[in-house]
């Protein structure tokens, strides 16, 4: 008998509490946009060549002449001390992007399976004063009003924060692209001066008692310059990407009260399969 | 020997002189920037991709120069001049890279309101995540209330202590789904 209290008490409490939820909008598919945010938060690129233009002046340092060495480390010193800087912001935008995907995602929010247990825990009750019919009412009920309210909720919850978000993220986004640029600009004079020093001594040494040098010295030309062939592609790929992550929100935010139309469906989700695209070609080569 | 670099250092005049420039060009930057706002960023930039040109051009002419001899023996004076000149452009890259790096220090040091409004977005965030996942559970608890109502007017032990051991999991998640700070909730 106390425990038939507690029952209707806390039948009770889940009214009231998916009540203060209920919403005017019926379910949403939100599918689109856990497959942006996650593929965006994904998204690689910009970490790895945070990291490289910070170590910018290990790789160059034996190519310099003394007379750049000053400036070089004076320049370290400045790429060093912003680094965590360049590092927070994409943290910042990563953990926007995971949360909005698990927001959106469906697991959170599909309790049909809690709502099974409790027609079980019904069903256990069918010789006490709750009636068959009675029981069935109350999970099909249920389980309607939860589909309904919860993704009402997820759906308002969603547009919330990219409306409420997309002016800072867009900020965010456009920083990490100018910085991907400059370190894609960095990465170029790094590469003339590593590149150089071979264009200006290979023609000068005809001697042929350096043949031996010339020659380990045009296969380290080589690896070097297809070296940075590979990297010039993933700041391609890396600005791609950023410049897809900052569209695809906007598009999401110009469209948060048409998300289950077919058409906004269907771009959100090639945004996502573009991101996703460019991912692979940076994690292979 | 030092001679000779100076004297050769004078056709290429031009880059000489772009570079001397650098820094006067670098304070009328900064003093944009003191007045705030992402024209100084822009105007850094340019005028590092300015000093990167230069660079690209004294590069040229060095190289036009050894290919003059099309694979004779470049004389020794000639060849000091090169390297003289490689040095030059060496260290124009390094001051346009400077450059860059201040430009990536003024735009990263701009972003902390936009990262703490983006922050704050996903701890809001994450707070309805949790009350959804409270919703689950709470159900789940009544599933279970009601299970063990079930098994107690059956009075067999078995199904009470498997709706107990559910209606124990359930408060367990509840519980740990309270906010971080329950200090901070009014009683």
């Amino acid at each position: 008998m106390n425990t038939s209290r507690r029952v209707v008490t806390a039948l009770l409490g889940l009214t009231l509490m998916l009540g203060g939820c209920a919403s005017t909008n019926g379910p949403v598919s939100l599918t689109e946009v856990r497959e942006f945010a996650d593929a965006s938060a994904r998204l690689g690129g910009y970490a790895e060549l945070s990291r490289r233009y910070r170590d910018t002046y290990e790789r160059e340092q034996p190519y310099l002449p003394a007379a750049a060495d000053k400036l070089a480390r004076e320049n370290d010193a400045k790429r060093r001390a912003v680094y965590e800087d360049f590092v927070s912001v994409q943290k910042a935008l990563v953990l926007y992007m995971q949360t909005l995907s698990l927001l959106a995602g469906d697991a959170r929010y599909d309790l049909s399976e809690r709502i099974d247990d409790l027609g079980n825990g019904l069903k256990a009750n069918t010789e006490s004063a709750l009636q068959q019919r009675h029981i069935a009412a109350y999970t099909g009920l249920t389980r309607l009003l939860t589909r309904v309210i919860a993704s009402g909720y997820q759906n308002r919850s969603v547009e919330t924060m990219v409306r409420d978000g997309d002016a800072d993220v867009q900020v965010l986004l456009e920083a990490m692209i100018s910085l991907t640029r400059l370190y894609y600009k960095t990465n170029e004079n790094e590469k003339k001066t590593v590149l150089g020093i071979f264009d200006v001594e290979l023609p000068m040494n005809t001697k042929s008692n350096d043949r031996m040098l010339v020659t380990l010295a045009k296969v380290h030309y080589l690896n070097k310059s297809s070296e940075y062939k590979l990297i010039d592609r993933r700041y391609d790929l890396a600005l791609q990407g950023l410049t897809k992550v900052a569209l695809g929100h906007q598009k999401l935010r110009e469209n948060l009260h048409k998300l289950s139309e077919a058409d906004v469906r269907r771009m959100l989700g090639n945004y996502a399969k573009d991101l996703r695209m460019i991912r692979e070609g940076l994690s292979g080569d | 020997m030092e001679n000779d670099s100076k004297a050769a250092r004078d056709p290429a005049g031009d880059s000489g002189n772009t570079a001397a420039a650098a820094p006067a060009g670098q304070e009328t930057a900064q003093s944009a920037g003191a007045q705030g706002g992402l024209a100084s960023v822009q105007q850094i930039v340019e005028l590092a991709d300015q000093l990167s040109a230069c660079a690209d051009q004294l590069h040229e002419r060095i190289m036009r120069d050894i290919r003059a001899y099309e694979g004779r023996t470049v004389p020794e004076a000639v060849q000091n001049t090169a390297r003289a000149l490689l040095d030059d452009e060496v260290v124009l890259r390094q001051r346009a890279n400077g450059l860059y790096a201040d430009a990536a220090t003024y735009i990263v040091k701009s972003l902390g309101k936009s990262q703490r409004v983006v922050i704050a977005l996903t701890t809001e965030a994450t707070e309805k995540i949790r009350k959804i996942a409270l919703i689950g559970d709470i159900t789940g608890l009544v599933g279970g209330l009601l299970q063990l109502a079930g098994a107690a007017a059956t009075g067999q032990a078995a199904p009470i202590v498997g709706a107990l051991d559910k209606i124990r999991a359930h408060m367990a998640a509840i519980e740990a789904s309270k906010p971080p700070a329950p200090a901070a909730k009014p009683a």
